[in-house]
């Protein structure tokens, strides 16, 4: 029982960070807990009932995604990608500091947004958290909402487009920094969805809280295969489960080393991901 | 329909092109040819807005678009089909088309059935991701993709790069035929000896400026020419 309790933890976890991973960049993990702040503040402070809290959260993540990109990123569109990286970072610390500023480093207790009970299987030998399964539930929704925007809508495509090619998607007539900008409104939406169900599966809220999130996310994004929907959710799910299983079977302290060498295996063997594609450009 | 007046274009400290001015009347096709490095294709993406020029002003339809988006211009009328094609190779090549009817979204079901009447072997195609197509296809691809667009200049650089002998003269025969139906067009060629042959008039860029122009006839029957670029 065990086990499958741990395999529905694993994939609950991964759920969330195939959430994060669908639509990735550098800083989102801090925007992920900026997201669960909003949503904890709204409901210890202002009473707000907890769903209208994620609504607000994700406002807020919105705006910010979209603050972020247009000041920090799109000034850099032309530099390299050691620039972009680089300022991805300073924008990671940038969040922290700012969250450390305004709500101190003791941590918060994050209150559950589920308002369900765990469901006791097998004379209550399986417990499976409401929590998990909400969070697996939410994941295929967003996967899917996904999938259909981007294949049928015309600026889901035109976002592909985009992040395929820039003068190219420009010589279409697509405005490129409005769908960038959109890019990193919907990605930060979804980092306070992420956050939020993070912070109710393990309550401690502290500035870093999304860091190690971003990052495990990212290398489930590089394990599924960069770029594609199918190959996050695939990654992720499959990192959450390496990581609980390390953890139960393994050792606790090794458990985020597993994780990260199994980026780096999946990045000799298969530098696309599992699901990723190479495709030759031809000349 | 397109005026390039003392155009100055620098990528940093190098400065690319030199005061550089050409002329493309409605329903002309002008050739511009030169070596690698002469500066064609920076015409180009300063004329579609990928580049800006720091003097002199870019004239389309009598409208000023040295300073206007890249985006815009595909509204305007103008089509650009880059240099090495550059198809979104992960996506499908119906996906690519309806990409270039962007500006043009009635346009989608009827474009589409233009270009695969154009391109009978992109139909075959149409639900392959364009990454897995031959070059002569991803040519047509990106042409076709141009055409969503419905332009009234169409701006080709290279078409025939790297394509096979047969494939390069089908290209240019395309090409004549856009030409027929009323597209005006701006044609880079390094295959000057093809260029030519169809060029209404041809400018010669030579490391930045442009040192001949005349009429295709008379650049191809050019002694300096045919010794630099037509191989004797």
């Amino acid at each position: 029982m065990t086990f499958i309790s741990n395999l529905i933890n694993g994939i609950s976890l991964g759920s969330i960070y195939a959430i994060i991973a669908l639509m990735l960049n550098f800083a989102h993990g801090d925007v992920i807990m900026i997201g669960a702040y909003v949503s904890y503040i709204c409901t210890t402070s202002a009473g707000i009932p907890p769903i209208l809290s994620v609504v607000i959260a994700m406002a807020v993540c919105t705006v910010l995604g979209i603050l972020i990109e247009g000041l920090a990123y799109r000034p850099l569109r032309k530099a390299t990608s050691l620039a972009v990286l680089i300022t991805a970072i300073g924008v990671s610390y940038f969040l922290q500091n700012s969250a450390l500023l305004i709500w101190g480093s003791n941590p918060k207790t994050f209150s559950s947004i589920v308002p369900f009970d765990s469901i006791a299987l097998f004379e209550g030998k399986l417990i499976i958290t409401a929590e998990s399964i909400v969070t697996v539930a939410v994941c295929i929704v967003i996967m899917i909402g996904l999938t259909l925007f981007t294949k049928n809508g015309k600026m889901g495509k035109a976002m592909r487009a985009v992040s395929e090619d820039k003068d190219a998607a420009q010589l279409m007539g697509i405005n490129t920094n409005s769908t960038i900008s959109l890019t990193f409104a919907i990605g930060s939406a979804l980092a306070a969805v992420a956050g939020v169900l993070l912070c109710s599966a393990y309550p401690v809220l502290i500035p870093t809280t999304g860091s190690m999130p971003g990052i495990k996310a990212f290398t489930a994004a590089v394990f599924g295969g960069i770029g594609s929907i199918p190959g996050a959710m695939l990654g992720g799910i499959l990192l959450g489960i390496i990581e609980i299983f390390g953890k139960s079977y393994i050792s606790t302290e090794l458990s985020d080393a597993i994780v990260f060498a199994v980026l780096i295996i999946v990045l000799l063997v298969k530098p696309t991901g599992l699901l990723g594609k190479k495709i030759n450009e031809k000349v | 329909m397109l005026k390039v007046d003392d155009i100055n274009v620098y990528y940093g400290n190098i400065h690319a092109l030199k005061g550089i001015s050409l002329e493309v009347h409605p329903d002309e096709i002008v050739a511009l040819i030169g070596a690698n490095g002469a500066g064609k294709s920076t015409t180009l993406k300063t004329i579609s807005g990928l580049m800006r020029t720091k003097t002199g002003s870019i004239t389309l339809m009598d409208e000023d678009i040295s300073h206007t988006d890249a985006h815009k211009l595909v509204a305007k009328g103008l089509a650009h089909v880059p240099e090495g094609r550059r198809v979104f190779l992960q996506m499908t090549v119906q996906e690519n088309l309806e990409m270039g009817a962007y500006t043009q979204p009635g346009y989608v079901k009827e474009g589409i059935n233009d270009v695969f009447e154009r391109f009978p072997r992109l139909k075959h195609r149409r639900n392959q991701i364009a990454g897995t197509l031959s070059g002569g296809e991803q040519q047509m691809l990106a042409m076709g993709r141009a055409l969503m667009s419905k332009p009234k200049l169409l701006m080709l650089d290279e078409p025939s790069m790297g394509l096979a002998p047969i494939l390069v003269q089908q290209i240019f025969d395309i090409i004549k035929e856009l030409h027929d139906a009323g597209t005006t067009i701006l044609l880079v060629e390094q295959n000057a000896e093809m260029a030519l042959q169809i060029a209404d008039r041809a400018y010669v860029l030579e490391s930045g400026r442009i040192t001949v122009s005349g009429t295709g006839k008379e650049l191809a029957q050019s002694d300096s020419i045919k010794k630099a670029y037509l191989g004797g």
